[in-house]
């Protein structure tokens, strides 16, 4: 058999089958839609309840992956002292986190500590502090207000000078919070973050109305920041025999134990009041606060109010001091008991005194703490800019701001850094000759419904490309992807060593309790690459490059899902143009 | 027995976790949020390009690509209808004559061509223990052909062929007790909103010899009159309310659950427009149903 | 090497020594010992094969697709309500293009049950894209369905080798068995033109809109049209190799004959010796065994009519409401034809009713008396 058998197909059969040849990539689906996704974050509830307008969420985030140096320059970008704040906040952003509506808020200010306290000692910020722009500013007061001045100012390139009238910065971060909640380590620690050439602190020198003019010479702008160094008086017969609460803390910080002990009257209800309370009682004498409203009503942190009530300090509401006594070592103090009486149209409930009702009790101290207001020669009726935490006045063409305690409705360590930030923010738009556009740079800037003011979007950072009008409500959160995880509990020392020493009563998280702690964190309104929304894509149309994520609106059809499973509504649904 | 982990919830896990490759092109012409290509999608990924897939009649046979279009990166044998069980079968010998041991077969069909038109050549290949995987990718009707009723179609449905007060008044098939009853080495539910369990389940598949079966629930937001960004929410509510539980089944006796989900199922029920003609005292029945059907799987489970 | 073989058996041989690559098949009878025979050797080694005993015929058919679409020489045999069964698919392995081999017993449609010879079922699937061939030996059997495979993979169309229920399947013959060394030069392993590609991932079989199907129908057309030639050229190498041919058609004693007789399968055989008594007798008489049914061999077919005056058909079917196919199909090639003989068309044999040589006597007297024939075709042997 030779010939050889036929293999090669023949060209002359028709094959023409249902095969494919080329596939779907021509099929431009994304005309079907009339709806189309987009990435747009927003604004979380946390940012927007903070007076510094940190940028909570994306703190948490790097902080849940330990990128610490993220974490950290993300919170100095808005706020200078994480490790002070992180003792000595109220944090409203636990208020208002929206994790509370699953489980339990989110640990923030405790996380802010762990993020400042890894900060300490590594001076390292986000940017080195830039070249010197030329201008010069003299700051008033090294306290919270004066030192978030010169930190921003120092950011954008100013010399700042700060006059201190004491020997030491901090202000009431020195000597008004006591060292159970605020230790001095961890302030001076903190305070090197501000060592630098252009940052030069003056002691021992303190400036007085009349010295403004002679240092207008010398600066571009002057930033009283003096706080309020008078106490209210009782203004009761025997307000003399009352101790000066703000004076007694000066005097416990500078290792000048007064002596006090047995039953001691704190009459007040402020974070002044409850520091005087729980410091005596660490002394070994008996507070007992005695407030003309109410525990309600009490202007102090709750959070303080509990830790006083549990140490022991005592509490007596609706009494108001008539007048005080003296019989030969201790006090008598006469009260007149109050109660609730109308509401004001802001709906407050207003407290008047009982009829006749009277009560006198017997204290080996009494105490004073019933607020502060500034020195007389601060006053001032009319403002060049008024905004929510600084006012400016021009004297002869310079401007004079005037921030913190001066200028804030409310006084806290965390208002009076918010205050420099802002009066600084305003100084710049300034001296970039754009003074008429102060309030709408302010609004561009402002984090959420504002006030706050974020120095990011001021220094034209990505967090501007931010919704910011647009706050994240719990319904958007997707729980779907979140199990309830109770909040991790904080340490604290034992309740007598509370009672006998000043150390700092609570500890902090450590690290796995920090990291459990920040991932419960929603991130609401920024993406954090979770990548559900790639993950679920039916069209393939969202793609990731290592760099970025984007949607292909070639193929998109619009069906939403990203946008419904994306867990933290940092996206958004448009009509299509 | 039963655990449910943080990992059965996608969404706090990080990109680099979940492959990017995708096995499907952009352009194919499914329905906007087709929950049967996010099963697809993460079925291939999980499985990888060794596979060649088995497509009878149903919405993947015109999602799959109209002539002389292909949507997928894999090699795929369109079938008629009711062949898939005899077709995956047919290619399965073919390759292993060839001496391919490593491709993976997979015969990808609707409930239509599973549980009715198709069940006797899936019994016949299960029977056989046909080395294959077979995924049915349910959505509760034959869609394709414009949402006639399945036996796949829940009790209390409405479809068009069990229209207005004549909605589904028998139960949902139990297509894994049919099956495991043929003791095929693996037989599993599947949810696209819990992908990890999913990917996990099909990885664990492919390594097996045997007939594996997948039950996969892939919603449908046009046969469901639901909208079209529900899809994957939906799907996720039916585990939670223990309507779809997630479970495995090995050599036909051993039951694994892997979720517990404590939802009722009025909640499921209110949100789909084939359900809205329902009324408080159906919901109470069905819950009732659903009630039992999660006790008889618990049984099986201990 | 030369064997008493069922017919059946030379089914199996055929496919043993084809290298067919997966078997799926589901026992009918009269085919069950096709397919038993098969497995023996699936099982015993002697066919490296992989035998599906599937459940169903449509799901034989379904896997022969399969199989075959991922590129293997495959086989499946059915008969009557199996083939039937398989109609569906039968659409499918051609629309799909596939050279799937199928050895088809002719048996009869219920109800009522019969399990004996009749054509209704293989030529109920006429329409459906397949080439059928039909066998009047077991040697024949043998031989075509090693050409089957052949001539499929040629013009990728699948092939219906056909034979009698029972009078070839289950009757044993002297075949010649060819040694494997020499079916391998003629029917070299399959190289597959349509097959699932791994390296460039395709999808075979999709939904064909109206923008592109009417060109693959056309196709298949071509291929169908294409097939006489590429059947020739089969023939004439298996011949050349095995020293055996059939033709599209067998012709005997045409030649010079007025009268002609026309039929597939065994009753052939038996008209032969009809033929030879009426020769006897002086009548000029012959009789064509149709082997290619699908494509109908036109050519071949007017060419030996040319001369005749009246053909006679015998049909072992009744397509109810236009009489027996043979006839039907006739008539229809005829007419294109310049000659029109007059066509007689009779039914006789079915389910298993023996067709006799008086039976073709009789044939052959109604026809001979005739000036036209019927409308209607005329059966024989009915019992009254």
């Amino acid at each position: 058999m030779s010939q050889s058998i036929q293999t090669q197909p023949p060209n002359n059969v028709s094959l023409l089958i249902s095969q494919s040849r080329t596939n779907t990539l021509g099929n431009k689906t994304g005309t079907w839609r009339f709806v189309r996704p987009k990435y747009q974050e927003k604004t979380a509830p946390c940012s927007n309840a903070c007076p510094l307008g940190i940028d909570v969420a994306m703190v948490e985030m790097f902080a849940s992956r330990k990128d610490y140096q993220n974490a950290l320059n993300t919170v100095l970008m808005e706020n200078p002292f994480p490790a002070i704040c992180g003792r000595v906040c109220f944090h409203p952003c636990e208020s208002a986190c929206n994790r509370q509506f699953l489980d339990q808020s989110v640990g923030i200010h405790h996380i802010e500590r762990f993020i400042g306290h890894w900060g300490l000692n590594r001076t390292n910020i986000s940017c080195k502090y830039p070249e010197f722009n030329g201008a010069s500013i003299a700051i008033i007061g090294a306290g919270p207000a004066g030192l978030s001045v010169a930190y921003f100012a120092r950011r954008l390139g100013y010399r700042c000078d700060i006059f201190e009238k004491s020997d030491n910065p901090g202000g009431l971060l020195k000597y008004g919070i006591p060292s159970y909640r605020l230790p001095d380590r961890i302030l001076m620690d903190e305070l090197h973050r501000l060592d630098d050439e252009g940052i030069q602190f003056k002691y021992a020198q303190s400036i007085s109305m009349d010295q403004i003019n002679a240092l207008k010479q010398q600066y571009d702008a002057l930033f009283l920041c003096c706080g309020d160094a008078n106490s209210i008086t009782l203004k009761i017969s025997g307000e003399q025999f009352s101790i000066d609460g703000l004076d007694l803390l000066r005097q416990i910080r500078s290792n000048q134990m007064p002596l006090i002990e047995g039953t001691v009257a704190v009459i007040g209800g402020g974070n002044t009041a409850i520091d005087v309370a729980r410091s005596v009682l660490r002394m070994g004498a008996h507070p007992v606060i005695l407030y003309r409203r109410t525990r309600k009503e009490m202007p102090a942190h709750p959070h303080e109010i509990d830790a006083a009530l549990s140490e022991g300090v005592l509490l007596k509401e609706c009494l108001s001091p008539i007048d005080i006594q003296k019989n030969t070592n201790l006090f008598e103090v006469s009260f007149q008991r109050m109660k609730p009486g109308e509401k004001t149209n802001e709906g407050r409930q207003t407290y008047i005194p009982d009829g006749n009702r009277r009560e006198t009790i017997t204290f080996n101290h009494v105490v004073s703490a019933i607020g502060a207001e500034m020195d007389i020669m601060w006053r001032n009726e009319l403002w060049d800019l008024s905004l929510s935490h600084c006012r400016m006045k021009k004297i002869e063409d310079q401007p004079v701001f005037w921030c913190g305690d001066l200028t804030t409705s409310e006084k806290t360590v965390t208002h009076a850094l918010a205050s420099g930030k802002q009066a600084v923010i305003a100084w710049d738009v300034m001296q970039n000759q754009k003074e008429n556009e102060i309030h709408t740079i302010c609004h561009q800037c402002q984090v959420g419904k504002g006030p706050a003011l974020s120095f990011d979007i001021y220094t034209k950072g990505d967090r501007k490309n931010r919704n910011n009008t647009e706050i994240v409500k719990f319904e958007h959160v997707n729980t779907a992807y979140f199990p309830n995880i109770p909040a991790v509990q904080i340490n604290k020392i034992s309740q007598e060593s509370c009672q006998n020493s000043f150390d700092e009563v609570i500890s902090g998280f450590n690290e796995s309790q920090m990291i459990e702690e920040a991932t419960r964190c929603f991130n609401c309104g920024i993406c954090n690459d979770c990548d559900t929304c790639r993950i679920f894509c039916p069209e393939m149309a969202i793609q990731w490059d290592n760099t970025t994520r984007h949607i292909l609106m070639d193929y998109c059809k619009g069906c939403g899902i990203c946008i419904e499973e994306c867990p933290r509504d940092a996206m958004k649904l448009e009509v299509e143009p | 027995m039963c655990k449910n982990t943080q990992e059965m919830i996608s969404g706090s896990i990080m990109a680099k976790k979940y492959p990017s490759d995708d096995y499907i092109m952009p352009g194919h012409v499914a329905c906007p949020g087709c929950g049967a290509v996010i099963a697809m999608k993460f079925a291939l990924q999980a499985l990888g390009p060794k596979t060649i897939l088995v497509i009878p009649a149903c919405c993947w046979a015109v999602v799959a690509g109209v002539h002389p279009q292909t949507s997928l990166k894999v090699p795929v044998l369109h079938t008629a209808f009711e062949t898939s069980g005899a077709a995956a079968s047919g290619v399965r010998a073919a390759l292993d004559m060839k001496g391919d041991t490593e491709t993976t077969v997979v015969a990808w069909a609707g409930d239509g061509g599973t549980f009715d038109i198709g069940f006797q050549s899936l019994s016949g290949a299960c029977e056989r223990n046909e080395n294959f995987l077979y995924v049915c990718y349910d959505n509760e009707a034959y869609m394709n052909t414009g949402v006639q009723r399945s036996s796949a179609t829940p009790y209390g449905a409405q479809t068009t062929t069990t229209p207005r007060n004549a909605w589904k008044s028998h139960r949902k098939k139990n297509i894994i007790d049919v099956l495991a009853a043929h003791r095929i080495p693996y037989a599993a539910t599947v949810n696209i909103a819990f992908p990890d369990d999913m990917m996990r389940k099909f990885k664990k598949a492919k390594d097996i010899q045997g007939t594996r079966f997948i039950h996969a629930y892939a919603s449908c937001p046009t046969g469901w009159r639901i909208p079209s960004d529900q899809t994957v929410a939906i799907s996720r509510l039916a585990v939670q309310t223990n309507l779809f539980p997630l479970y495995e089944v090995e050599n036909g006796i051993d039951y694994t659950i892997n979720y517990q989900g404590n939802r009722s199922i009025a909640e499921y029920l209110k949100v789909q427009g084939r359900f809205k003609h329902l009324t408080e005292k159906d919901h109470v029945d069905i819950q009732e149903m659903v009630n039992e059907d999660w006790q008889l799987l618990n049984n099986k489970a201990s | 090497m030369k064997e008493v073989l069922e017919g059946s058996h030379a089914v199996s041989e055929a496919v043993r020594l084809a290298r067919a690559k997966v078997i799926s098949a589901y026992p009918i009878t009269p085919q069950t010992h096709i397919v038993e025979a098969l497995s023996e050797y699936c099982a015993d080694g002697s066919l490296d094969a992989r035998f599906i005993c599937v459940e169903s015929e449509h799901s034989a058919m379904a896997s022969c697709i399969g199989a075959a679409s991922a590129g293997v020489r495959t086989f499946t045999a059915s008969s009557s309500h199996g083939l039937a069964l398989m109609h569906e698919l039968l659409h499918w392995a051609s629309g799909a293009r596939l050279p799937i081999v199928m050895a088809e017993v002719n048996r009869a449609l219920g109800p009522g049950w019969n399990i004996w010879m009749d054509q209704s079922d293989s030529l109920s699937q006429r329409d459906t894209g397949w080439i059928q061939l039909y066998c009047e030996t077991a040697q024949e059997v043998l031989d075509t369905t090693l050409q089957a495979y052949r001539l499929a993979e040629t013009v990728n169309l699948p092939v219906m080798v056909v034979l009698d229920a029972f009078f070839l399947s289950h009757t044993y013959e002297p075949v010649d068995i060819p040694d494997q060394q020499s079916v391998d030069k003629f029917l070299p392993s399959f190289e597959p033109r349509i097959s699932l590609d791994q390296q460039n991932p395709n999808a075979i079989g999709q939904m064909a809109p109206p923008a592109y199907y009417m060109e693959m129908r056309h196709s298949i057309q071509m291929a169908m049209q294409s097939v006489m030639e590429h059947f020739i050229d089969v023939e004439r190498q298996f011949e050349h190799v095995f020293g055996r041919s059939y033709g599209p058609i067998t012709p005997f004693a045409c030649d010079d004959a007025q009268y002609i007789f026309l039929m597939a399968g065994t009753s052939a055989s038996t008209c032969r010796q009809a033929i030879n008594s009426l020769r006897d007798k002086g009548h000029k008489v012959g009789v064509i065994k149709l082997k290619m049914f699908r494509p109908f061999p036109y050519q071949d077919v007017r060419k030996i009519l040319k001369h005749a005056k009246k053909v006679i058909v015998l049909d072992r079917n009744c397509s109810f409401g236009a009489g027996g196919i043979f006839a039907q199909e006739l008539r229809s090639a005829m007419y294109a034809s310049d000659r029109h003989p007059q066509i007689f068309s009779f039914i006789s044999g079915l389910g298993g009713r023996d067709v006799t040589v008086d039976h073709f006597f009789e044939m052959f007297d109604r026809i001979e008396k005739a000036d036209y024939p019927d409308d209607e075709s005329v059966w024989i042997g009915l019992n009254p």
